[in-house]
């Protein structure tokens, strides 16, 4: 964060920029959280190729599912680490120290948190289009996966914060996140399953919509909330 | 379904009154549990600090 | 603590008397329903206790918003009371729904909108109630509570909206032309003044229970000082 120490204090956008530079940079060298991420993913895929029998005609009818159920399993593991991290070596604390707006904080953690699950989903996809022969790679279904995963980590890099300061850390986010992000889910299963169908549009736009108006009111609010989550 | 006779489900009727009730009768209990503990609580800790007082005196 | 208000027990008295005259209408005064048998009297307290619930779920909300702007701990005891009687509430809806779906749609469950928005909201307020649990702090733990509350409050109705875009059969009791195949029924007089007492009878309780959790709530916070005071 060289910029940061220059008086007077950074911008937004630069702090945002130097949060997400300081994740990156510390994921290049130790690698932890999105091996984690990505090998978490493959087992999770691997164990609903068993639980399910996948073979091709419930593959039709479930892609979507277990996609989401991944992604949104794998964004925990990611959510959870990436925050935990924080509060253990007293980032957080010395983040908090900076002279920048605390939204800046919350919008460059979940700028890096929407970069790695970004990537566990780029990885993730291909796989799951070797493994079973679906072509994913259609726009449509890309943009649903980009505007989920917005929502996903909107609301879960605040309840992230939020779950890290608890006694019961590890197994809080979940319990806390899964019934708040459930619409996004819902929706982004909905309309992934309607773009691998070939529905008509008319039939997908109800829960593009829905998932649209969602990330706009999950990062508006937490934006907001985010102050009241981290002051001591 | 609209041309048969009434079916009988009192015992549905019945199992609905009855869950409504003892919810609400366990949640009365429970509050006033945690109410009797807690008063119960705050005589033994105003006792100690009263005893502490003593004590400094 | 001070000694019981005279509204308090006027309260007390008031929710014992609507109850046993809720129940007398709902079980004697209303006529039997021809289609559905006696059965179709658990609507009286499902209505009952679902509208309450959905106040409670609303005053939460509130609650949570208020404490957040006065920071005064008596808007989370008012937040908290009002969680908690709303989750007692939405339990018993929701296995009054149960109930009376076994004999009418032949199922004890069904994936509706209303009975799974209604489940996703009592698991809110189960992860609310575990997140109090889970810290230490009072003050900290009023402030998480109030954020999630409002994540609640802002989640749930998109969650509902989400899944009316899968087919429900929940019927639309007044008004709907497909209503009757479903379950719903035309309401006499009776029935219509049996309900609206039900409504009234459930309202008065609500309250009465909320008052005494929200005193029960000061007596906590009293404890707690005084522990904070002792281990000085």
């Amino acid at each position: 964060m060289t910029e940061s120490t220059r008086p007077p204090a950074p911008s937004f956008s630069k702090a945002v920029l130097a949060i997400v530079r300081k994740d990156l940079s510390a994921e290049l060298r130790s690698r932890e959280l999105l091996s984690a991420m990505l090998v978490f993913a493959l087992l999770v895929i691997l164990i609903f190729n068993f639980a399910l029998e996948l073979d091709v005609k419930v593959r039709e009818t479930v892609t979507a599912g277990v996609l989401w159920t991944t992604f949104a399993f794998a964004g925990t593991l990611g959510l959870n680490r990436s925050m935990s991290v924080e509060k253990d070596r007293g980032c957080l604390d010395g983040l908090l120290l900076a002279p920048v707006d605390r939204s800046a904080i919350y919008f460059g953690k979940a700028l890096s948190n929407l970069i790695f699950m970004l990537i566990v989903e780029a990885f993730t996809l291909p796989v799951y289009s070797l493994l079973y022969n679906v072509n994913l790679f259609q726009p449509g279904l890309l943009l649903v996966v980009l505007l989920g995963s917005i929502g996903y980590i909107a609301v879960g890099t605040l309840l992230a914060t939020m779950a890290v300061q608890t006694r019961t850390r590890d197994v809080m986010l979940p319990i806390l996140l899964f019934p708040i992000v459930l619409p996004v889910l819902l929706a982004s299963v909905k309309a992934s399953a309607g773009f691998l169908n070939g529905l008509d549009f008319a039939e997908i736009s109800g829960a593009l919509n829905l998932l649209i108006a969602y990330d706009l009111i999950f990062i508006a609010v937490p934006l907001m909330l985010f102050e009241y989550v981290v002051e001591e | 379904m609209l041309l048969q006779a009434t079916p009988d489900t009192t015992g549905y009727m019945i199992a609905g009154y009855a869950l409504t009730f003892i919810a609400m009768g366990i949640y009365i209990f429970s509050l006033s549990i945690r109410a009797a503990n807690l008063k119960r609580d705050l005589e033994t800790l105003e006792m100690l600090e009263a005893e502490e007082r003593a004590k400094q005196k | 603590m001070p000694s019981k208000p005279l509204t308090l027990k006027f309260l007390d008295l008031a929710s014992i008397l609507a109850m046993v005259i809720s129940t007398y209408l709902a079980l004697v005064f209303a006529p039997q329903e021809v289609v559905m048998g006696n059965a179709q009297r658990i609507f009286y307290f499902h209505i009952g206790t679902a509208w309450v619930a959905m106040l409670g779920f609303i005053l939460a909300a509130l609650g949570g918003i208020i404490y957040l702007i006065t920071k005064d701990l008596k808007w989370d005891r008012f937040e908290l009371a009002a969680v908690e009687v709303s989750a007692l509430f939405f339990l018993i809806t929701i296995c009054l729904g149960a109930i009376w779906a076994r004999p009418v749609w032949n199922t004890w469950w069904t994936w509706d909108v209303r009975l799974t928005t209604a489940a996703v909201t009592e698991l809110v307020f189960i992860a609310y109630l575990m997140l109090r649990q889970g810290l230490e702090d009072p003050e900290k733990r009023a402030r998480f509570g109030a954020v999630y509350t409002l994540l609640g409050g802002l989640s749930v109705p998109v969650t509902f909206m989400v899944i009316r875009l899968f087919r429900t059969i929940h019927p639309v009791v007044v008004g709907s032309p497909s209503a009757e195949a479903q379950g719903g029924f035309n309401m006499d007089d009776r029935m219509v003044a049996t309900f609206l007492f039900a409504l009234v009878a459930f309202t008065i309780v609500f309250i009465d229970l909320f008052w005494h959790r929200v005193r029960l709530g000061a007596l906590e916070e009293k404890v707690e000082q005084q522990k904070l005071k002792a281990s000085l």
